[in-house]
């Protein structure tokens, strides 16, 4: 179990994070989401020890971090963001390396580090220099790493990045399978990703915490409403109309041009049973929907909403200068250019 | 602590770092060896320690040390690799006494294998054991007070070259300093010559050579490294609060 209170970081005058309280149960996933330079990495990295923080407490299995760091650090697996491994040396001697740093008994650790590269499919790889391997190798590699010495709680820092779809849904598995004996903190800018394995979710943004909750809570309570991705063959501006006008439609967003004569629209609808009257609705109007597709909660709209929302109040002068920085700057920020490099750059 | 020690001297010889460290530290020695019995006046071969050990640990500590030094701390951070080590259960003083015995060894296996000149001076002729012995520890301390400063300054930078090109920079400040003593200026000024000769690693390496062990100079020389040591541990923990 890990219990964070207060916790608040500083770099220079500029916070990085600011008052965080929340907790690890045994044997849970948990969520850490938030935009690039939210604050994900600083905090993760204050959890393990790397990092000191400026004020508040991290106990980890009843150990605090700052007073008690070995102990502490005794119960936690860390993937950071780039994978921590040596080049120039081969996976299997990495790996033995990392257990007997973690302080796992000589006569054990062949055996142990045997059952963790079967655990991640690297068996075939323990003899070649980690140089060579491919970069979804290098993850995997940096994964075992996280999980050498069973500790009780591992912290992955977006383990994701740069895998191919087949290596993530491998490692969606894993943190699933990781689940029965162990607590996990992710960290992802990617929704999907975090919905799909975690029991609850922390969303970040300007180092403040947006919400703790899980997932059905979240939904239920932001009042989130389905959003139905229509096509259809028309001139955009009487769908709209048409589509708006009819009960229950809340909002038609989103107007992408297809082809001519062709637009898609994102329809977001009170509940289901209105998709019905908006179809004959358009219909009566003569104009063709091509397909109807889609129907989702817009969890991502939960998200892009808190994350977009102005941070509270400003504690310093730097603070306000840094918010009007990023102002100016184009906004549409969270939602595609999310893997843009300068963007990765700012993450601390 | 032992595993991290093994893997850093692992790392030394598995790339080609410590064999060109050991191969010029012998060349060097060969070297002076060989001008040595050229310019010897008699026929009886006699040991001569000073010279023999005076330019030898000049050029192993301004040029070879910082080879071996250059990576420890600076390609950690380079790599991302030093998350690895301090989210790890050691602490910063065990890692960076870790890698200071690390590369210590390999200094000591240079010296073991630089025995062979003695030994051979002893089979045609004359070593003088107590000053061997003397020089031998001098030039360990020595050689360890460099390593402890290439460490310091690997710990202050990011890229391995520049770690090494400002520990060269600082043994050369060193070496002037040292220079600059035996001047008649500074000679002339006896309150700043005064304090420059108590910094002097050269002066008291001299007293080695002699067959001196005095109890001063290894406390000074001990001191250096740990401070130096001590300098590596705070500029790593220092960084930890303001690394982003």
């Amino acid at each position: 179990m890990v219990e964070i209170k207060h916790l608040t970081k500083y770099y220079g005058n500029k916070a990085a994070v600011k008052d965080i309280s929340f907790t690890i149960k045994d044997n849970e996933i948990l969520g850490f989401l938030g935009p690039n330079g939210a604050g994900k990495s600083t905090t993760l990295n204050i959890i393990c020890g790397v990092i000191p923080s400026t004020s508040g407490t991290v106990t980890i299995n009843g150990y605090d971090i700052e007073n008690d760091p070995v102990k502490a650090k005794k119960c936690i697996g860390f993937l950071p963001e780039i994978p921590p491994v040596y080049t120039d040396m081969k996976v299997g001697e990495y790996l033995m390396f990392v257990a007997g740093l973690r302080g796992v008994p000589a006569s054990e650790r062949r055996s142990h580090i045997e059952r963790v590269m079967r655990r991640l499919n690297i068996e075939d790889m323990s003899k070649r220099l980690i140089g060579n391997l491919s970069k979804g190798y290098r993850q995997r590699v940096g994964f075992a790493q996280a999980l050498i010495g069973d500790p009780k709680i591992i912290i992955l820092d977006e383990p994701t990045v740069g895998l191919d779809p087949s290596q993530l849904a491998e490692v969606r598995n894993l943190i699933m399978d990781l689940k029965r004996d162990h607590s996990v903190i992710f960290s992802s800018h990617i929704l999907s990703e975090i919905s799909a394995v975690c029991d609850r979710v922390v969303i970040i943004n300007h180092g403040e915490i947006q919400a703790i909750d899980t997932i059905a809570n979240l939904e239920s309570s932001s009042g989130a409403n389905t959003v139905l991705k229509i096509k259809v063959q028309g001139s955009s501006r009487e769908v709209a109309k048409t589509a708006s006008q009819v009960e229950g439609v809340i909002r038609v967003s989103n107007i992408t041009f297809v082809k001519t004569g062709i637009y898609t629209y994102d329809v977001e609808i009170a509940d289901k049973d209105v998709r019905q009257s908006l179809l004959s609705a358009l219909l009566i109007k003569k104009l063709d929907v091509l397909e109807v597709s889609e129907e989702r909660k817009s969890l991502e709209q939960i998200f892009v909403g808190m994350v977009n929302k102005p941070a509270g109040k400003k504690k310093s002068l730097q603070d306000l200068l840094d918010e009007m920085e990023d102002e100016s700057e184009p906004s549409a920020a969270e939602e595609d250019s999310q893997e843009s490099s300068d963007q990765e750059n700012e993450e601390v | 602590m032992f595993s991290l020690y093994k893997k850093e001297l692992q790392g030394y010889f598995l790339s080609p770092i410590a064999y060109v460290f050991i191969a010029l530290v012998t060349l060097i020695f060969s070297g002076f060896f060989v001008w040595w019995i050229f310019t010897a006046s008699s026929t009886q071969v006699e040991f001569q320690f000073s010279y023999f050990f005076y330019y030898n640990i000049l050029l192993t500590t301004i040029l070879l040390i910082p080879i071996l030094t250059m990576r420890a701390f600076a390609e950690e951070r380079k790599n991302g690799t030093e998350v690895l080590l301090l989210s790890s259960p050691l602490s910063v003083s065990k890692i960076v006494i870790a890698k200071f015995l690390a590369v210590a060894t390999v200094l000591i296996i240079a010296m073991v294998i630089s025995f062979i000149y003695p030994i051979t001076a002893a089979i045609h002729g004359y070593v003088v054991i107590p000053n061997l012995i003397a020089s031998y520890v001098g030039y360990l301390l020595y050689g360890l007070a460099y390593i402890a400063l290439g460490l310091m300054v690997s710990s202050f930078v990011a890229t391995p070259g520049l770690a090494m090109l400002l520990s060269v920079a600082v043994s050369l400040v060193l070496f002037f300093m040292e220079l600059m003593l035996g001047s008649s200026f500074l000679a002339s000024l006896p309150v700043l010559s005064d304090i420059l000769y108590w910094f002097s690693n050269q002066a008291k390496f001299e007293n080695f050579t002699q067959g001196f062990c005095q109890l001063s100079d290894l406390v000074c020389y001990i001191t250096e490294i740990a401070v130096f040591l001590l300098w590596t541990i705070i500029s790593i923990e220092k960084r930890r609060f303001s690394r982003s």
